[in-house]
């Protein structure tokens, strides 16, 4: 592509860094943008410099906030014995989606891998623990992907809380166990999102 | 009754665009060293298999120099099937029945079973045991989905020990308990798979030797022996009491990752003991075998891909297998350099043969 700006060249590379864009797609953006007018731009501009600038990791679950401490944690009217795993905030967004759980959560940031370089100790396993520990956690729900990863890191997890008085279910059927874990027997397949509904639906009652 | 009716290739290997359609029993495929005889099978198998019988890395089949790549195929059971795999240009592949694309390319085998006999097969005998556990893998696969599942998930349990294993040396990557679920996860899959390869290597043992004697009409008996670690103690105790062994090399030394057939003829290892001659009777047994060991299970006869067999065997022992072949109602692939041969071969047979000539 050949630019008769650098200034237009700057942004359409910029763009096309983001996933799923490619060269083109950055520069029909590019050129939808030089038409708007300067203030809805600048508007734009803000809305992304705010985000990654003011954006802050709950304390607490480690969802996004924009406080120290998330609204959902804060929320008097949820469940505070009661903690729901998750990998990443976009499982957190779609369980919240299905309205259906109104307990806690805790963030994760992804699940173990070796392979992909993540250890436990680059997850919020610790803070997990000592959050079951100080808050009395009564059950922990773990709603991790039904992948080998996601199965170890339930199992992980719950090796570490075994001798905490917690109660540990989870939605999704393991796959590298065949049925031998104990806890197999409170498993209810979450094959995707979607399917987490019903399931969270068992687990709110 | 399985057949397959009509190809078409574009872009896989020498072929830019071409299309093929079968119409007997028998066919036989015959031109110069280079014609593209065993490019044809291998698409075939490609069908079958989702993959190449030959290269690992799927971009290679591509016509060198051009991007992209497609197969079509039209198989006949009791109903038409269209199978069709897509290399895009991106490299991305797809596979698919009736024009639905597999989420899963696992989904696809066994359905359409077929069996290739190749110049290059004697390295079942003379090789290294990984293709041995390949030969398992493959039949036992295309006889049930679930064991298929099962070897893929070990291998993923086993990349990601492995990996642990490799990132010991970092006092923070020295999680036992990590290596602890791993090790359960091995133990829990690996012994459904050994169960798996016990029963299967009981069958491939009695049919093998029956193949054998009736093709080499020798007397002396073949024995196939499945030798694996997981005999003598569970994976989880062998893994657990070699763990230093494990962190010291810096990856999983026991496993059904580390198991071989062993071929044994007259109380001496076949590879040492065998003559040309009983080696490829041995190798025909044990691939007829394969053939039917899936077709007892499946109900149908595999379609078999014979590439070059004749430099392997004499006039007796190809008329035997010929005639079992036939028998079977299997659809039958030959390939060879000389028609006249192919023709004398199937003097019996002619009017079951197509022949296409390149
Ligand atoms: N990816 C590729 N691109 C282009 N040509 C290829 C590719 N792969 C193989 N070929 C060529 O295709 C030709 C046909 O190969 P094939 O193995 O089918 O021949 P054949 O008829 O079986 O020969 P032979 O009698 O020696 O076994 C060969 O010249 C080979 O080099
Ligand atoms: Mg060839
Ligand atoms: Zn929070």
């Amino acid at each position: 592509m050949i630019f008769s700006s650098t200034l237009i060249e700057n942004c359409v590379n910029e763009f096309s860094k983001l996933p799923g864009i490619g060269k083109k797609s950055a520069l029909r953006l590019v050129l939808h943008l030089l038409k708007q007018d300067k203030n809805s731009i600048d508007q734009f501009a803000n809305a992304m410099t705010n985000m990654r600038n003011q954006i802050q990791f709950c304390r607490q679950c480690h969802n996004v906030s924009d406080h120290e401490i998330c609204k959902i944690c804060t929320d008097f009217s949820r469940k505070k014995k009661q903690i729901c795993v998750v990998e990443s905030i976009r499982d957190v967004m779609a369980i919240e989606a299905t309205q259906q759980y109104n307990g806690l959560y805790h963030v994760l940031g992804g699940i173990i891998s070796p392979l992909d370089g993540i250890g436990p100790e680059q997850l919020k396993i610790t803070s997990l623990i000592e959050r079951i520990t100080q808050e009395e956690i009564e059950e922990m729900i773990m709603a991790l992907s039904p992948t080998l990863e996601g199965d170890t890191t339930t199992y992980y997890i719950t090796k570490k809380a075994q001798h905490l008085n917690v109660k540990i279910t989870t939605i999704s059927k393991g796959v590298a166990f065949g049925g031998e874990l104990e806890y197999a027997d409170e498993l209810t397949l979450a094959r995707s999102i979607l399917n987490r509904l019903p399931i969270v639906d068992i687990i709110s009652n | 009754m399985l057949r397959i009716e009509k190809i078409s290739l574009y872009h896989f290997r020498n072929y830019t665009n071409q299309e093929f359609s079968f119409d007997k029993q028998i066919i036989s495929i015959t031109g110069k060293n280079g014609s593209g005889k065993t490019s044809i099978l291998d698409a075939i198998h490609f069908l079958c298999f989702t993959k190449s019988y030959f290269l690992h890395i799927d971009s290679l089949v591509i016509t060198n120099g051009l991007q992209g790549m497609r197969i079509n195929g039209e198989f006949r059971t009791d109903k038409l099937d269209t199978l069709t795999c897509i290399i895009r240009d991106n490299g991305k592949k797809e596979f698919l029945k009736n024009s639905v694309a597999y989420t899963q390319f696992s989904r696809h085998i066994g359905q359409f079973p077929c069996v290739f006999i190749a110049p290059d097969d004697t390295e079942l005998i003379t090789g290294s045991s990984e293709g041995r556990r390949k030969f398992m893998d493959t039949i036992i696969s295309q006889l049930s989905v679930d064991y298929l599942d099962q070897i893929i998930l070990y291998a993923k349990i086993l990349q990601q020990r492995n990996a642990l294993l490799k990132q010991w040396h970092l006092q923070s990557a020295q999680d036992y308990p990590l290596l602890q679920i791993y090790t359960k996860q091995l133990q829990t899959i690996g012994h459904i798979i050994h169960q798996y390869r016990i029963d299967f290597c009981k069958q491939l043992a009695t049919k093998t030797n029956e193949f054998y004697t009736y093709l080499s009409e020798e007397k002396e008996q073949v024995i196939i022996q499945y030798q694996s670690q997981l005999e003598s103690a569970s994976l989880e105790d062998l893994l657990t009491q070699n763990i230093e062994k494990d962190i010291r090399t810096q990856r999983t030394n026991y496993g059904i990752h580390k198991d071989d057939l062993d071929f044994e003829l007259n109380g001496m290892p076949f590879k040492q003991a065998a003559s040309q001659g009983q080696r490829k009777s041995f190798l025909f047994g044990l691939k007829l075998a394969q053939f039917f060991i899936i077709q007892a299970q499946k109900n149908k006869s595999p379609i078999l891909l014979l590439d070059d067999i004749f430099e392997k065997l004499d006039e007796s022992r190809s008329h035997k297998l010929i005639d079992f072949l036939v028998k079977q109602n299997a659809q039958i692939f030959i390939t060879h350099t000389h028609i006249e041969q192919v023709k004398k071969t199937f003097k019996e047979y002619q009017d079951q043969v197509q022949f296409i000539e390149l």
